[in-house]
């Protein structure tokens, strides 16, 4: 991780302004060092991160209008560095900075509350959340390669991209509950994720084979 | 028979833009780097196991390679894919649906706020042009 850490830190420091929410937590930092010194028991963040995670994951309408907007700040992002297209990037990102307020300012000011509390970890953690996101150059191949056809529409790989990150957040959380019934801790092995997989299947979030089995 | 097809083409395509390594051993997958940090930001390690991040890749392929299957069962009338399809898949799922439509948004907005910086740049060409002719 330490190859991607320094593109990903650079690009962190690159653009700052990319939304209100991670404009605020820059004067936050200065408080988040001293709650971070005080509070020094590991297991009480662990469960927070999970916690908030986890309220992450199932807040949809309010957090998901932020996240999308980070999240395809991001992706323009990559894309335009590779184009190497700085202008336009700096451009929406303000651009985009205004659209989370307009939306709820209730759950902007409930966002901010929390963030405010993070930990350095629990920042980072969620810095990764907000910012990972598939490759549209990547998604597009791929869903050529299923299709068989060549063109793929810029909506459709917007909107695959979104339900399949949602999809790697909610395998990712079913193997941490896994992993804390059988009472492990450490990285997450693939054994935790194929019973996640299992469980998942059992509870119909994944797609059956709709082909006919009658005259296997 | 398709499934395998994509499964292989995507794969061999994964090799081929990494030539140094031979084809053979380079099985990355499709989405190894963007995986990592998805992973760490949902809950795993700093530093994923690589057997983990490479069968989260298989499984998200696979249900990625299942979605568009079952949209295109959908949408075989149209003939082409549409956006609508994976909306109708996802109907059931609120996290997924809510987070689809928020991204559809999210790219309308971005796209008339784009056309319209266009607009004002192209009209503050013109206004400049006309200055400096007269």
């Amino acid at each position: 991780m330490k190859q991607s850490k320094d593109p990903f830190e650079a690009a962190f420091e690159e653009s700052p302004p990319e939304s209100p929410i991670e404009t605020e937590p820059d004067p936050d930092a200065d408080t988040e060092i001293p709650i971070s010194n005080s509070l020094n028991s590991q297991p009480i963040h662990t469960n927070e991160e999970e916690e908030e995670e986890d309220n992450h994951v199932k807040n949809t309408s309010s957090t998901t209008s932020i996240n999308t907007a980070i999240t395809t700040t991001k992706n323009n992002n990559n894309n335009n560095k590779d184009d190497e297209e700085d202008e336009e990037e700096d451009n929406m990102d303000v651009e985009l900075a205004k659209f989370p307020t307009a939306g709820d300012p209730h759950k902007m000011a409930k966002m901010q509350a929390i963030l405010s509390q993070f930990t350095e970890e629990q920042m980072s953690r969620y810095e990764s959340f907000r910012r990972a996101g598939f490759q549209k150059a990547n998604m597009k191949r791929l869903l050529a390669s299923i299709t068989g056809s060549q063109k793929i529409s810029i909506p459709i790989t917007i909107a695959v991209s979104g339900i399949a990150k949602v999809f790697v957040g909610e395998v990712v959380e079913a193997a941490r509950t896994i992993m804390k019934e059988r009472k492990e801790s450490g990285p997450i092995r693939p054994c935790h994720l194929r019973e996640a997989h299992r469980r998942l299947k059992l509870e119909g979030k994944i797609f059956k084979r709709t082909t006919s089995r009658l005259f296997r | 028979m398709s499934n395998s097809a994509a499964g292989t083409s995507s794969k061999t395509r994964a090799a081929s833009s990494q030539p140094s390594e031979p084809s053979s051993k380079r099985r990355r997958g499709v989405f190894h780097r963007e995986l990592q940090h998805m992973m760490y930001g949902f809950g795993d390690d700093p530093n994923p196991l690589p057997e983990s991040v490479a069968l989260m890749d298989d499984i998200v392929v696979e249900y990625i390679t299942e979605l568009v299957h079952k949209a295109q069962d959908i949408g075989s009338q149209r003939g082409k894919l549409s956006v609508e399809d994976f909306l109708y898949l996802i109907r059931k799922d609120a996290p997924k649906l809510n987070r689809c439509t928020e991204l559809l948004s999210m790219n309308e907005e971005l796209k008339q706020a784009r056309k319209l910086f266009e607009h004002d740049d192209e009209n503050l060409r013109k206004t400049f042009e006309d200055d400096a002719d007269g």
